[in-house]
């Protein structure tokens, strides 16, 4: 079975329990948003999914395959993870940076090979970048160097994506750019992007399927516009929602405080 | 390109350090010193004086150089050198109480090398967490807290066999810590560690570009990061204990070399691990000349020389690229 496969998966943070035996498949070709609040576990669950925690690779397969079974190489070609933060102790143009993310694909001496250099290329146009290429990362803004990293991990070439926050630090005309290149991406072959994300509206438009959180345990999962609903969204987040539309556009926006139901409480 | 021209200009460094001295020697007889057997007074100068020295003192840089690209790619810290992690500090308070009980100069080594070993030890049990068990998780503020806090606890004997120690060894003493090739011997050992070090790390250099972005990143590109930092810290610190003990704690070298031909050539570890060793050996053989050469007949510690001209150099360096 093709995709990544989730099978009673249990994950903790100390003692407290951010998800119960959570069963369920990421399909080739969707495109899932992992939504929820502050500490409900995405980057947990994100992190385990990508194989990097060694608390659940029996609880995950990819391909039919467990985890703790592919080689570390093999699985860095089939999918790639983004983490919230990258480190940039030294300078280095976002050209090299975005290149040593083909890492999994050097042979021999660990030199790269023409092919490497277009894939960097490629992932920079992608993304907009192609005029950043020699630029310094320690001058970048967070903006930049998210967008960088962005690039980084689809130069990685591998099938499935697992971004943790790849909006974080994007202003709005960006996050749209960067959500509209990974939908195209999905969509011209049979690939799949996971990715949390705090903007509830961006999910909705973009993803196809959503994972939802309340850091109770529960997690609710489903096409994208049976999860992210107003009541479902309003009880996992701890506050209540409510649905506008207008000429075609639909937004989920927290309730005025004054109508809100805790208060009247 | 980069390490033809660092090892032409090592080469030729080299044969300088072996042709001047107390007696000026012709580079053409110190070529045929090198390759004939007479034991004339000027080839017993070359052969068993200079040729230890300038072997030594290559052999010393070139692993610092490497101990310090190596620490700043695992702690992520540009201010990483060799020393930070308290494995000087363990050797010199060693080699300081052999000195202070004058026993002779290869129980000196010998005392650098045991307590270098027992502080990379010591350092590997507190930071086991970090450094061997574990997740891969961004710990290394923890590490350099470890290895800082043991270096400090060194220092702190250091500066007491310091102070009970008699005037005349003093001297010696201070020599030792500010790093000195004088009495250089057998720099085979050294060489044989930089050969080895070399090999152990050289290959591993793409996974040290991928570690720079961090573990987890590391991680998710395929590098057993566990592993690694385990490797990186036993070679680094074991380099920079074979470089200790053959020429005492000369400073500066593997703090600056790695950043001069990062300022210059860039970050990739696939070049710089190997010119961090032609520098640092370069760097170390030539200070060791001016030090020998610029009072004579006396004779300065070559670490003197190594910061005396390594600061301003950084310096100069440094300011240059600031917009």
């Amino acid at each position: 079975m093709n995709g990544l496969q989730v099978t009673d998966l249990t994950l903790r943070a100390g003692s407290r329990v951010l998800i119960a035996d959570l069963t369920q498949t990421f399909a080739p070709g969707d495109m899932w948003c992992v939504a929820g609040p502050n500490g409900a576990g995405k980057t947990t669950l994100i992190a385990a999914m990508a194989g990097v925690s060694k608390t659940a690779l029996n609880a995950i397969s990819l391909d039919g395959k467990a985890l703790s079974a592919w080689g570390a190489s093999e699985l860095a070609r089939r999918r790639a993870l983004m983490p919230q933060a990258s480190h940039d102790a030294f300078s280095a143009t976002v050209f090299d940076t975005v290149m040593l993310n083909r890492f999994p694909h050097l042979t021999g001496w660990g030199w790269e090979s023409e092919a490497d250099r277009a894939a960097a290329h490629a992932a920079l146009d992608m993304l907009g970048l192609t005029e950043f290429a020699s630029r310094d990362v320690l001058s970048l803004s967070g903006g930049e160097r998210q967008r960088v990293a962005l690039a980084a991990t689809l130069c990685q070439d591998a099938p499935l994506l697992l971004l943790d926050e790849p909006l974080a630090h994007l202003d709005v005309h960006h996050q749209i750019d960067c959500l509209e290149a990974l939908s195209g991406w999905v969509g011209s072959k049979q690939r799949s992007v996971i990715f949390s994300c705090h903007d509830l509206n961006l999910a909705r438009r973009f993803a196809t399927h959503a994972l939802l959180l309340d850091g109770a345990g529960h997690a609710y999962a489903g096409l994208v516009r049976d999860v992210l609903t107003p009541e479902r969204a309003g009880a996992a987040f701890g506050y209540p929602l409510t649905l506008i539309q207008q000429d075609g556009h639909e937004a989920l926006v927290p309730v005025m405080r004054s109508t809100s139901p805790y208060i009247s409480l | 390109m980069i390490w033809t021209v660092l090892g032409l200009a090592a080469l030729a460094v080299f044969v300088v350090s072996l042709a001047l001295g107390s007696i000026a020697v012709s580079p053409l007889r110190v070529m045929q010193a090198l390759a004939s057997q007479s034991t004339d007074v000027i080839d017993e100068i070359v052969l068993s004086l200079r040729l230890p020295r300038a072997l030594g003192g290559f052999a010393a840089g070139a692993l610092l150089g490497m101990a310090g690209a190596l620490l700043q790619v695992l702690l992520r810290n540009p201010l990483a050198e060799p020393y930070v992690l308290g494995v000087s500090g363990g050797a010199a308070a060693f080699a300081l109480a052999a000195m202070l009980f004058s026993l002779s100069w290869w129980s000196v080594d010998v005392a650098a090398f045991t307590g270098a070993f027992l502080s990379i030890l010591l350092v590997l049990g507190l930071a086991r967490r970090e450094l061997w068990r574990g997740e891969p998780q961004d710990t290394s503020p923890r590490l350099l807290l470890t290895g800082a806090v043991i270096a400090a606890g060194w220092g702190a004997l250091i500066t007491l066999m310091l102070a009970v120690a008699p005037e005349n060894r003093l001297r010696g003493m201070v020599f030792w810590l500010t790093g000195d090739l004088n009495g250089v011997a057998m720099p085979w050992t050294a060489l044989i560690a930089l050969a080895i070090t070399l090999v152990a790390i050289v290959p591993a250099a793409p996974q040290l570009n991928v570690l720079l972005r961090g573990d987890i990143a590391a991680e998710a590109l395929g590098v057993r990061v566990v592993r690694l930092r385990l490797r990186v810290y036993l070679v680094a610190s074991l380099a920079a204990a074979a470089a200790v003990t053959t020429a005492g704690t000369i400073g500066f070298i593997g703090l600056v070399v790695p950043h001069v031909l990062r300022l210059a050539f860039g970050n990739d570890q696939r070049m710089l691990l190997p010119a961090s060793a032609l520098a640092g050996g370069l760097a170390v053989m030539g200070a060791d000349l001016i030090a020998r050469t610029v009072i004579a007949p006396a004779q300065l510690p070559v670490g003197v020389i190594t910061a005396l001209i390594g600061v301003p150099v950084f310096l100069w360096m440094l300011l240059r690229r600031a917009p």
